[in-house]
């Protein structure tokens, strides 16, 4: 199986057209040798959503509108797509219900009555409920339907949701992304896609946009590891930006220096030009949450385990996590975890 | 502006000195090996026997030593800086040491009645060939002034940090994130890999990423191709390492993640990876196939 995939090597790159309407947004996508045109053309606000086969309008269910889930089905339905929802705590649905969505009371009936359904949940456990439970999305999935899990999960716990969808005759697609509450809200996040590729290239359109690029990488199991090892990285960065920080001020530095020093450097990154500076002032407000940062430290470190690979940055930083979450910081964005290092006077 | 001094003829001194000379800079270079020199001696260089006999000549001398017992003995030696530094002349340390080293020097300079301002860099060979340095600076801000017009020939932004240590201090924090950025994006290059997936695909996801940045970029590529030709020897960053966490020993400071890091660039030069890019740290995660 491993050498099967390494040998399709199959990963289509495309920078979404969509960013070039939007010169605010920063501009991430480099050229691709592979670019794909779409076939309809199309404006970013106003969509016609048909796939090149169909006549009728696609129907897009979303289930869980949490800090990414809301943003990206509101995208949806900002380019005019046709699409109904769900969130266990139905309040969360009525301010997208006030723009045009539809509503149905579970995953199942959202399933079945659309012809594409996203998820997006918060780990591995909702999302395997969401998707098998009772009133589960696989309940309401046939032949001609495809789901479309954008939820991060571990490796086995993607090829369970997508053994169950798929018994069901419907197709499955895994697609995790990388990119947080903003990325969502601009549209400009990165999808870590495998699975179906008839579904990838179904759903290609809605991707693009709730997306700056995407990535189609092989078989199940697949997005979900290339997600985890780009967090791993990410966690472990975080954590030594934290570490920097923190030795700075010790040392009599001003750290509001650090942050403009490395921004001018080889090692400069959004990700420390943006959390820097309310990092400096302790401030860490939420765009990912410090346990889900945490929850994908873990997973990766689980996936490390089970390829025999010795990770020892990623098991630091992801100690470091632990002890924030002790803390109470679990909701707070993930850059908190510079308070995990701080010495904590006893009372 | 004057003539400038420059003692130290490694990776980066050459071309921080070949720099100054094509911006029309009067240069005099010493090196400790002295055929280091001959390049410089082509594009117009003078060479000098010894770091006194530099100082002698010159009002403003910059030294590029590769660790604190180079920089230490270029001035403290036989020969060395302050058999002839005195009122009116300045010494511009760009080494990488630590605070404690740079006091010293700093110290001593001045007392002899000379002016001293520490200023590492950030960048390593190619930014020095094209004038891409970061300098964190700090001492004397008379003498800054003065060898700012260099400094805008040698690098794209200087900082004045204050007094003698804070650029040394700055300059370690700043690596020290390095290092563990590079360990953490070599174990990510080993898992994805063993998992079957495209180094060359996670690249280009790092790429598009909120964690892209020039290094990842620039020395990516060549990682997967195994190749580690030195712009920034594993020895030298692990000797910045070694200085930032005895730093952050001294002020009781916790920093397990650039600890764990600093084990790998240890095991990286026990295995005679040292003389290589720092990135060869990569290979430390790779594992080996026992042998049968």
């Amino acid at each position: 199986m491993v050498n099967l995939i390494r040998s399709v090597n199959y990963s289509h790159h495309y920078a979404a057209m969509a960013a070039t309407f939007c010169p605010s947004l920063p501009q991430h996508f480099k050229p691709s040798p592979i670019i794909k045109f779409p076939r309809s053309s199309f404006s970013f606000k106003v969509f016609s959503s048909q796939s090149s086969a169909d006549e009728t309008p696609t129907r897009v269910g979303f289930l869980g509108l949490g800090i990414m889930g809301s943003p990206m089905a509101l995208n949806l339905i900002k380019a005019g797509c046709d699409v109904t929802v769900w969130n266990r705590t139905k309040s969360k649905c009525d301010p997208l219900i006030d723009l045009g969505a539809k509503y149905k009371p579970s995953p199942a009936e959202v399933a079945a009555s659309c012809d594409v359904t996203f998820a997006m949940l918060a780990d591995p456990e909702s999302a395997l409920v969401v998707a098998c439970g009772e009133d589960g999305a696989a309940s309401g999935m046939s032949p001609g339907k495809g789901y479309v899990d954008v939820s991060t999960v571990d490796g086995p716990t993607s090829k369970l949701i997508s053994g169950q969808i798929k018994e069901t005759g419907a197709l499955f697609l895994e697609a995790p992304v990388s990119g947080s509450k903003k990325p969502a809200e601009d549209g400009q996040l990165i999808f870590l896609t495998a699975g179906d590729i008839s579904l990838y290239e179904k759903v290609a359109s809605y991707l693009d946009i709730m997306g700056k690029s995407r990535f189609y990488l092989g078989d199940v199991g697949n997005g979900a590891a290339m997600k985890l090892v780009v967090n791993m990285i990410m966690g472990s960065m975080m954590t030594s930006f934290a570490e920097g920080l923190l030795l700075s001020e010790k040392v009599g530095l001003d750290p509001s220096v650090v942050v403009e020093v490395i921004s001018q450097g080889a090692i400069s990154a959004p990700m420390f030009s943006l959390k820097g500076p309310s990092m400096v002032q302790s401030k860490y407000p939420t765009a990912f949450p410090l346990k889900h940062q945490q929850k994908d430290m873990r997973l990766a470190l689980s996936l490390a385990e089970s390829v025999s690979q010795s990770t020892p940055i990623a098991a630091a930083a992801n100690e470091l996590y632990k002890v924030a979450k002790s803390h109470g910081l679990s909701d707070s964005d993930f850059s908190a975890v510079i308070e995990a290092l701080k010495v904590k006077s006893k009372d | 502006m004057e003539e400038i001094g420059f003692l130290g003829m490694g990776i980066m001194g050459k071309a921080m000195a070949l720099n100054l000379l094509r911006h029309g800079f009067k240069v005099s270079v010493w090196n400790r090996t002295l055929s280091k020199c001959d390049e410089l001696k082509e594009h117009g260089a003078s060479v000098v026997e010894s770091p006194a006999a530099v100082i002698k000549k010159c009002k403003y001398t910059i030294g590029m030593l590769s660790d604190p017992p180079a920089a230490l003995s270029v001035v403290f030696d036989k020969d060395g800086i302050l058999e002839e530094i005195c009122s009116g002349k300045g010494y511009i340390d760009m080494s990488t040491v630590d605070a404690e080293t740079s006091s010293k020097i700093s110290e001593a300079v001045i007392k002899k009645g000379g002016r001293f301002l520490e200023a590492p860099v950030s960048g390593s060979k190619k930014p020095a060939e094209d004038g891409q340095l970061v300098i964190l600076s700090a001492g004397e801000k008379g003498l800054y002034d003065e060898i700012l017009p260099a400094f805008d020939v040698l690098g794209k932004k200087s900082f004045f940090l204050g007094e003698v240590g804070n650029g040394a201090k700055m300059k370690l924090v700043v690596n020290m994130i390095m290092g563990s950025m590079m360990n953490a994006f070599s174990e990510g290059l080993v898992l994805a890999d063993k998992s079957g997936l495209s180094s060359k695909t996670l690249l280009d996801v790092l790429d598009l990423a909120a964690i892209a940045n020039p290094m990842f970029k620039m020395k990516g590529p060549s990682m997967i191709q195994n190749n580690y030709s030195p712009a920034f020897p594993l020895k030298h960053q692990q000797k910045d390492m070694r200085l930032a966490i005895a730093l952050g020993d001294e002020n009781a400071v916790s920093m397990p993640v650039a600890a764990a890091a600093n084990e790998a660039f240890k095991k990286a030069r026990s295995t005679g990876l040292g003389d290589l890019d720092f990135s060869a740290v990569y290979e430390i995660f790779k594992v080996t196939e026992p042998s049968t």
